[in-house]
């Protein structure tokens, strides 16, 4: 993939160890920081969550949430209708009369939002509520803290955490069983759309998967469409994304963190999208500053130490790009684009 | 170590990548010391750092006399410009045909559009439309004069927006059209957080002169973007160019949120240089979701053989990490991102075209660090067929916007013209003839340089390229069998063209370019034409 350390075309993993001189790998400390890095634990989060108009909200900027309340009450099937309005009610856009929320005046009569079946949304999170903004949404401050994600499908859901090994490093669909119910499973690289169908229809939570193909991703949310439009009350379910499209191995401080969230209660919120865990007692296992990671290229996912910048090196395709080196644990030392490179903190 | 360093920074945060470059002082004018181009979301210090050490490493002497030697980073002038990720317009009008001209309007304004009209649309969801939490900005729109199907419902959409506004106090709402009769619908508009403004309806598509101005662009542009906005700052930056150059300059910026392109023309006559600029959202080289037509657009490009739903994939992962997967087969999908985002972003400015063509077309763009320069050239050329020659140069270090968004016309105009050299890495001359009949020769050209003459046979349907290298300037006489379009109408043509990179580009394809429907065999032709400017493209 890359030209080799010695300046020839070849199997990076196959440089000699050692082969940079210390100027070549400079000042490796302050050269990291080139590198770009990936924040695994945020705090403090704010989560928000949607509303439209004809929702109501059942909490009011300032109050405390706990995990499993409600804190809105989604309407089905939204409608509109006027309705006159008494204006010694001090009518606004956004206010609510029983007959639903208030719209806009027209010629003395309110257009208003209304449904006749609701669902009520629990909250997946403990915090206080920061902001409520009828027809907009609903932001609350967590108490907790969070792992950031690329996208996160269905949701909101909480649920026990479990890591476990699966065949091949992957949940398959036959691998899913009702003793799964109630957790939120991280299943590893990628899985398929037939998987996540059958574990939401086993019970399971949620999903934490490096990796969900475009492919799995339109079958699966054309599943939980389908699924919206049946008249009962689904239970939450979400899949969190936390690399992107491609087949690729979690990140080793972020398995690290998972693991020590095994059996814990975790929430998977879609905005931001992060996993929320409400631990303060927890130490979250730090990753060593120079630990880098390969994040693209034919040696994705890999890991190792940051030994130094090295400058412009030409790679495959043709093309000149900034490089640094990273030895493997094996004490291989190979040359990589900046760019795939990522650091954790 | 001197207190007044002779030296400044310029830092382009993009959405991808950040650049930095440092200007110095050397030889009684500003030059270009050096740049680097790191990923967002990395330390900036580090990458600073190494530009001093390397300027020190070069030459020490210059680095010592631009005083930068020693100097703490917080002592540097920093000019810094941000992309920032383009916010959502919602559009409103009562009308199909009002909404379509105001969507066209705001998407090369800078702007994501969503939009709704009345005659489909009911007010609960358009009232969702305006009330979700991604809108930044509202257009609620009419016709001027309003149209007959839209003048009985401007009230109550002006009292649905205004209802809105009261929710959303934040996002400026611009009346447009007929609608801004309906200002006194929207109360006190002064004791409002964000801007109500009245606005001119959308410019008209056909019959209009293409250098007219348009007014509801240029509000939607100046509320979209701050001045600090390097796709903003492109317009001046190019602008100011033209100027200093006295010539014809096409500026075109791939983003990984947005395209922009600005056309400037130099003042004439004692008339005043004009510009004007596009920046198209849906043009972004990785937009966020890849549709069906997004994808399409990209494997038409593709040299690499991949399924849809694998492009797809890749896309994604463009989208994510911009930053990285940029060699071997990451290098072959950006320059098929790349072209596709160019096919958007000309249709979206297509009235762009309706003047002659530029003398000068600058690539300026992060998508280009890491591909050989006159691959650059060759990519532009893909997609804008226009008969006629130009030449191209690439912002390698991405300071056209910062430099553009210099307030002081006077200050940035002086740095410009000590700068222009070093600004523009020379990709060479494109001569591109249309109407040629398909056959063997179509005709001859002789390069009169310096150093001789060469003479080359024209054969349709390829690139010639003759090579040019940069800072050399020649005479390219050509003599067709046939009459062609070439600027205008003719046999016999001499050109002044400038060196460059890629030389001197013959193109004789077709214009329109047509490519072969089986994957295979386009694949194979854009490939082939790649590598004559790319070494090591095939992978």
């Amino acid at each position: 993939m890359t030209d080799g350390l010695n300046g020839h075309d070849g199997d990076e993993a196959g440089a000699a160890p050692g082969s940079l001189t210390r100027a070549e790998q400079g000042d490796t400390e302050r050269d990291l920081g080139v590198v770009r890095m990936r924040r695994l634990v945020e705090a403090p989060i704010e989560v928000s969550f949607t509303l439209a108009p004809g929702d109501r909200a059942l909490v009011a900027p300032g109050e405390s949430v706990v995990p499993g309340a409600p804190i809105i009450e989604r309407v089905r099937d939204t409608r509109m209708s006027d309705v006159v309005v008494p204006p010694s009610s001090e009518p606004v856009p956004g206010g609510r009369i029983p007959d639903g929320e208030l719209l806009f005046d027209w010629r003395d009569r309110w257009r208003v939002a209304f449904g006749e079946v609701t669902e009520p949304l629990d909250s997946p999170i403990a915090g206080i509520v920061k902001d409520v903004r009828p027809g907009i949404g609903i932001v609350v401050r967590a108490t907790g803290r969070g792992l950031r994600a690329i996208v996160t499908l269905g949701g909101p859901t909480r649920g026990q955490l479990h890591v476990a090994s699966w065949v091949e490093g992957e949940l398959r669909s036959g691998s899913v069983d009702v003793g799964l119910a109630g957790k939120i499973l991280v299943v590893g690289s990628r899985i398929d759309a037939e998987t996540l169908t059958r574990a939401r229809a086993m019970g399971v939570r949620g999903i934490i998967v490096a990796g969900l193909a475009s492919k799995e991703r339109r079958d699966f949310l054309a599943s939980e469409n389908r699924q919206r439009a049946a008249l009962h009350r689904l239970p939450p379910f979400a899949v969190l994304v936390l690399e992107g499209a491609v087949r690729r191995p979690l990140a080793g401080p972020v398995m690290d963190i998972l693991e020590a969230l095994e059996g814990h209660d975790v929430a998977l919120v879609a905005d931001p999208p992060m996993l929320v865990f409400e631990e303060p007692e927890l130490e979250v296992p730090t990753p060593q500053p120079d630990r880098v990671r390969i994040r693209a290229g034919q040696l994705m996912g890999r890991e190792g130490t940051w030994a130094g910048l090295i400058g412009q090196r030409r790679f495959a395709g043709g093309v000149h790009l900034e490089a640094g080196t990273v030895r493997f644990d094996d004490g291989t030392l190979v040359a990589v684009p900046i760019g795939d490179l990522e650091r954790f903190a | 170590m001197t207190t007044q360093p002779h030296a400044f920074l310029t830092i382009d945060h993009g959405s991808a990548t950040v650049s930095v470059a440092l200007i110095g002082r050397a030889g009684g004018a500003w030059r270009l010391i050096g740049s680097l181009a790191i990923p967002a979301g990395a330390d900036l210090d580090p990458a600073i750092d190494l530009l001093v050490e390397r300027t020190l490493a070069v030459d020490p002497v210059v680095a010592e006399g631009l005083g930068i030697v020693g100097l703490p980073r917080k002592d540097f002038p920093i000019l810094e410009v941000r992309s920032l990720r383009p916010k959502r317009l919602a559009i409103v009008t009562g009308s199909e045909r009002t909404l379509a001209g105001l969507v066209e309007t705001g998407a090369r304004s800078g702007w994501r559009t969503s939009g709704a009209s009345a005659e489909t649309t009911d007010p609960l969801a358009m009232t969702r439309l305006l009330l979700d939490r991604d809108v930044g900005g509202i257009v609620v729109g009419a016709g001027d004069p309003p149209r007959a199907d839209e003048r009985g419902g401007i009230r109550e959409l002006a009292t649905l927006v205004a209802a809105v506004a009261t929710r959303r106090p934040e996002i400026p709402i611009v009346l447009s059209g007929a609608m801004s009769e309906a200002l006194d619908v929207f109360g006190d508009v002064s004791a409002r957080p964000g801007e109500v403004v009245l606005g001119p309806a959308a410019r008209r598509t056909t019959g209009v002169d293409p250098d007219a101005p348009d007014p509801l662009a240029d509000l939607l542009l100046e509320l979209a973007l701050p001045a600090d906005d390097p796709r903003r700052a492109l317009a001046t930056g190019a602008r100011t160019l033209a100027d200093v150059l006295d010539r014809r300059v096409e500026a075109i910026m791939l983003g990984h949120d947005a395209a922009a392109r600005a056309v400037a023309v130099p003042g004439q006559g004692g008339e005043a240089s004009t510009v004007r600029l596009g920046v198209v959202p849906s043009a972004a080289v990785a937009p966020d979701e890849p549709d069906d037509a997004v994808v399409d657009g990209v494997m038409a490009w593709s040299t690499m053989p991949a399924d849809r739903h694998r492009i797809r994939d890749r896309m994604r992962e463009l989208r994510i990490a911009p930053w990285s997967d940029a060699a071997g087969d990451g290098a072959a999908l950006r320059m098929a991102a790349a072209r596709a985002a160019l096919t958007r972003l000309a249709g979206a400015t297509s009235h762009f075209d309706d003047g002659p063509v530029p003398d000068l077309v600058v690539a300026a763009s992060g998508v280009w660090t890491s591909v050989p320069a006159p691959a650059v050239a060759l990519a532009h050329i893909d997609v804008l067929r226009r008969p006629g020659a130009s030449q191209y140069a690439l912002d390698h270090a991405r300071l056209l916007g910062p430099l553009g968004a210099i307030p002081d016309a006077g200050e940035r105009r002086a740095l410009l013209m000590d700068l222009v050299d070093d600004l523009l890495a020379p990709l060479g001359s494109v001569v591109t003839p249309a109407g040629l009949r398909a056959g063997r020769s179509v005709g001859t050209v002789a390069v009169h340089a310096r150093d001789g003459i060469s003479e080359l046979e024209l054969m349709p349907g390829g690139l010639e390229l003759v090579d040019l290298p940069p800072g050399s300037t020649a005479v390219a006489e050509f003599k067709f069998r046939e009459r062609v379009r070439l600027g205008g109408r003719g046999r016999h043509f001499a050109i002044d063209v400038a060196g460059g990179l890629g030389g001197l580009m013959v193109d004789l394809r077709d214009v329109p370019l047509r490519l072969p429907d089986r994957a295979d065999r386009r694949r194979d032709l854009l490939a082939a034409w790649q590598s004559s400017l790319w070494a090591g493209s095939e992978g």
